[in-house]
């Protein structure tokens, strides 16, 4: 088939994919946000391949068919470290992180050039539900309003407005679990007015996210205070590029994600993200005071969120090794999303700071009954899920407050595994199977 | 007759908006990629690798939407900004519609362009597009009242609503300096009105591109082109009514006027690369409490500039 010039020119756009954030798939993403000629986007509609990075449990299969179905023609799926589903056994999987971007850019051309077929489509071009045949106009509501057409709840003026007087009608949906401005995994459902959210329901919790192996280490004997805390400033750093890039500060949200990967990341450098992002008006602009969590409720969370709320609680405290670099816990008082972030970037540079000091002593942990980890304490038991405090704390704020609160929470159970271990293919697909029992 | 009415006047919007348009991506292109963004294509063949790629892209469905409004508008909101256009002159004889109230035709612009917007993101019949729409109708009343305070502020020394009138009157002295609150008021304006950076509330990234979230293809490079078109029109409108239109030294009218352009959309794109988005109660807030009672100072502060 002759290949016309505007698809020549087609195959020469950055390839912009969609990726499903399955469990521990994230790394990769990472590299991917770093490399020239790919795009990620935000909405299935916007792309032109369909990355799935990491397990997906069974149970949320039928998700995974709606997302994939939503990509125009002519697009393609790949499976990365995880199993593609049965209807497509046939799709590309690369287990290899190295060589996936390549893969995309070679597929997104051959999609553009003809030489590759479009991913068939895996579900019936039909409503999910039949017409009800109920109520005034056959929608099961009354009036133009209510009922459940086709199984979707319409808008129904039946709750009272929660914040500013102005009763909109209320509409209720399910969010998630590949919504790529929550966390992975999470599903919850949602009623809003306009964009004020009026119920907010967990339904699925988020996967769980692995740590460095350095953290595993700190359990079973001493171990590098510079290495823990390099890992510690990494995963703040991953977890700042997230809201950087949602609050659409994509240059800074990069350079927060080069700063990760830089082994040696200078303290000073971070100081400077700091500025440029004072500078730029995050503080000020992006954040009006919302997400403010009471004592109790920060104590559970624990880590950065706790300490943004004036809780002295870090285990490092308790450890001889970071006594003798002279740590003390620096903490905020507001408790509230703007804290979080002073938090984040304050524990990043006191981090590096701690990291450079061990570094030159050879200090090592003296305890090993505990560690401190970006998730908070872990001592006797490990930091669980705890996003059902949401369902609490986000009715009552407009849609942007509520992802900006969320992101700047770190609600997500850690796994049992390491960052090394679960990169291993055969162990996502295990922890797939295992939350599915 | 006809190639001085109809034809000159089509081709001088045409070609404008589509350059411009094309130039408005290749210089976001550069600025993202100054500042750090891994670069692909290249500045230059991006923009057009992109069009190329969302002409082959199928034009999805969704949910029963309004399809009629659906297509419609994008189609819309370029013309809007072609017609927005139609108003700026190039110089004093180069101008599509040299209309006696071109002004007023702008704020018509400004205003139609919210119901336009809002029929995008609506007509989608998805969440997040709608959620997109509401949040520019809920803003776009602010940005507007801005708009038409700060414009009555160059019409009056201009003692007219014509803008090549308005460039005239800065014969002597540019209303940038003339009136010095306008032109970052009216920056302000440009960024609302066409959702862009800090601004960008309707399509934005938490909504998953917002009223664009659920479109692709053909009507989603419309759209796009659309966006691009707009604010092209609106640093036509901005050069025109702060910065002395055609007015300037040694070069031609047109290309001073061209420049005056390029450097307004360099300022939008790069304050669009700074900036954070503003939440929408924050923004709700800077607008009534701060920016509003600003324009009435700029009015105050041209009115008594043009009786002294």
């Amino acid at each position: 088939m002759a290949v016309s010039w505007l698809q020549r020119l087609a195959a020469r756009a950055s390839v912009p994919v969609f990726p499903v954030r399955g469990m521990h798939g994230e790394e990769v993403l990472y590299r991917l946000a770093l490399t020239p000629g790919v795009e990620l986007v935000d909405s299935p509609r916007h792309a032109s391949i369909l990355l799935v990075a990491g397990g997906v449990p069974p149970d949320q299969y039928g998700a995974l068919r709606r997302v994939h179905d939503q990509l125009p023609a002519p697009f393609a799926t790949l499976w990365y470290r995880s199993q593609p589903l049965d209807e497509l056994a046939s799709a590309t999987r690369i287990d290899d992180p190295d060589v996936l971007s390549g893969a995309l850019k070679a597929m997104h051309h051959e999609l553009m050039c003809g030489k590759r077929g479009s991913s068939p489509r895996l579900l019936p071009d039909e409503p999910p539900n039949p017409w009800e045949g109920l109520g005034d106009d056959g929608h099961g509501g009354e009036g133009m309003m209510g009922g459940v057409p086709y199984g979707r709840p319409m808008a129904m003026n039946m709750h009272d407005d929660i914040r500013d007087g102005l009763t909109l009608d209320s509409l209720t949906v399910t969010l998630g679990p590949f919504l790529p401005m929550l966390p992975p995994g999470l599903s919850v459902e949602v009623t809003l007015q306009g964009d004020l959210i009026q119920t907010w329901t967990t339904r699925d919790p988020p996967y769980p996210i692995a740590l460095e192996s350095v953290f595993f280490q700190a359990l079973q004997g001493p171990v590098p205070i510079a290495e823990l805390e390099r890992a510690m400033a990494r995963y703040h750093l991953k977890h700042l590029y997230f809201a950087l890039r949602l609050a659409g500060l994509e240059a800074l949200a990069l350079t927060a994600l080069r700063l990760a990967f830089e082994s040696h990341s200078n303290p000073k450098r971070v100081a400077t993200l700091r500025r440029r992002l004072v500078r730029s008006g995050f503080f000020g602009l992006t954040t009006t005071g919302q997400g403010r969590l009471d004592e109790e409720t920060a104590r559970r969370v624990g880590g950065v969120a706790a300490r943004a709320a004036g809780l002295e609680e870090d285990w490092r405290s308790e450890d001889e090794g970071y006594r003798q670099l002279g740590f003390r816990p620096l903490t905020q008082r507001q408790g509230d999303t703007g804290a979080r972030w002073r938090q984040t970037l304050a524990e990043v540079e006191q981090s590096l700071q701690l990291a450079a000091q061990a570094e030159q002593d050879a200090t090592h942990t003296r305890h090993s009954d505990g560690v401190e980890t970006p998730r908070g304490t872990w001592h006797r038991q490990w930091p669980e899920d705890q996003s059902t405090l949401l369902d609490d704390l986000l009715p009552g704020l407009e849609w942007d407050e509520a992802l900006s609160t969320l992101a700047s929470l770190d609600l997500v159970p850690l796994s049992p595994w390491s960052l090394e271990e679960a990169s291993g293919a055969p162990v996502a697909q295990a922890i797939a199977e295992e939350r599915r029992a | 007759m006809i190639f001085n009415e109809l034809i000159l006047p089509v081709l001088l919007v045409t070609v404008v908006l589509v350059v411009g348009a094309y130039l408005v991506a290749v210089i976001d292109e550069v600025i993202a990629g100054a500042l750090g963004r891994p670069s692909g294509a290249g500045a230059w063949m991006a923009p057009l690798a992109q069009g190329a790629w969302l002409l082959n892209q199928q034009a999805n469905a969704t949910e029963a939407p309004d399809w009629r409004a659906w297509r419609l508008a994008p189609a819309l909101y370029l013309a809007l900004a072609a017609i927005g256009l139609a108003v700026v002159p190039f110089s004093p004889t180069l101008i599509a519609t040299d209309l006696v109230t071109s002004v007023v035709l702008w704020g018509s612009v400004e205003a139609l362009a919210t119901v336009v917007i809002f029929l995008h993101g609506w007509s989608a019949n998805t969440l997040l597009a709608l959620i997109g729409a509401y949040r520019y109708v809920a803003l776009g009343l602010s940005y507007i009242l801005i708009s038409m305070f700060v414009l009555i502020g160059v019409a009056l020394p201009a003692e007219s609503l014509q803008f090549s009138q308005v460039v005239a009157s800065q014969e002597e002295l540019w209303n940038v300096i003339r009136q010095p609150l306008g032109l970052p008021l009216f920056l302000i304006v440009g960024l609302g009105m066409t959702f862009w950076g800090p601004l960008n509330l309707a399509d934005s990234r938490d909504l998953a591109g917002g009223t664009a979230s659920a479109v692709s293809g053909p009507p989603r490079l419309v759209w796009n082109l659309a966006r691009a078109a707009m604010l092209v029109a609106f640093s036509g409108a901005a050069a025109s009514a702060f910065l002395g239109g055609w007015l300037g030294p040694w070069l031609p009218g047109p290309v001073w006027m061209l420049l005056k352009m390029l450097a307004v959309l360099a300022v939008l794109l790069l304050i669009g690369r700074l900036m954070p988005r503003v939440q929408p109660e924050r923004c709700v807030t800077l607008m009534w409490v701060v920016f509003l009672p600003l324009s009435f100072v700029d009015l105050i502060w041209a009115g008594v500039e043009a009786l002294w």
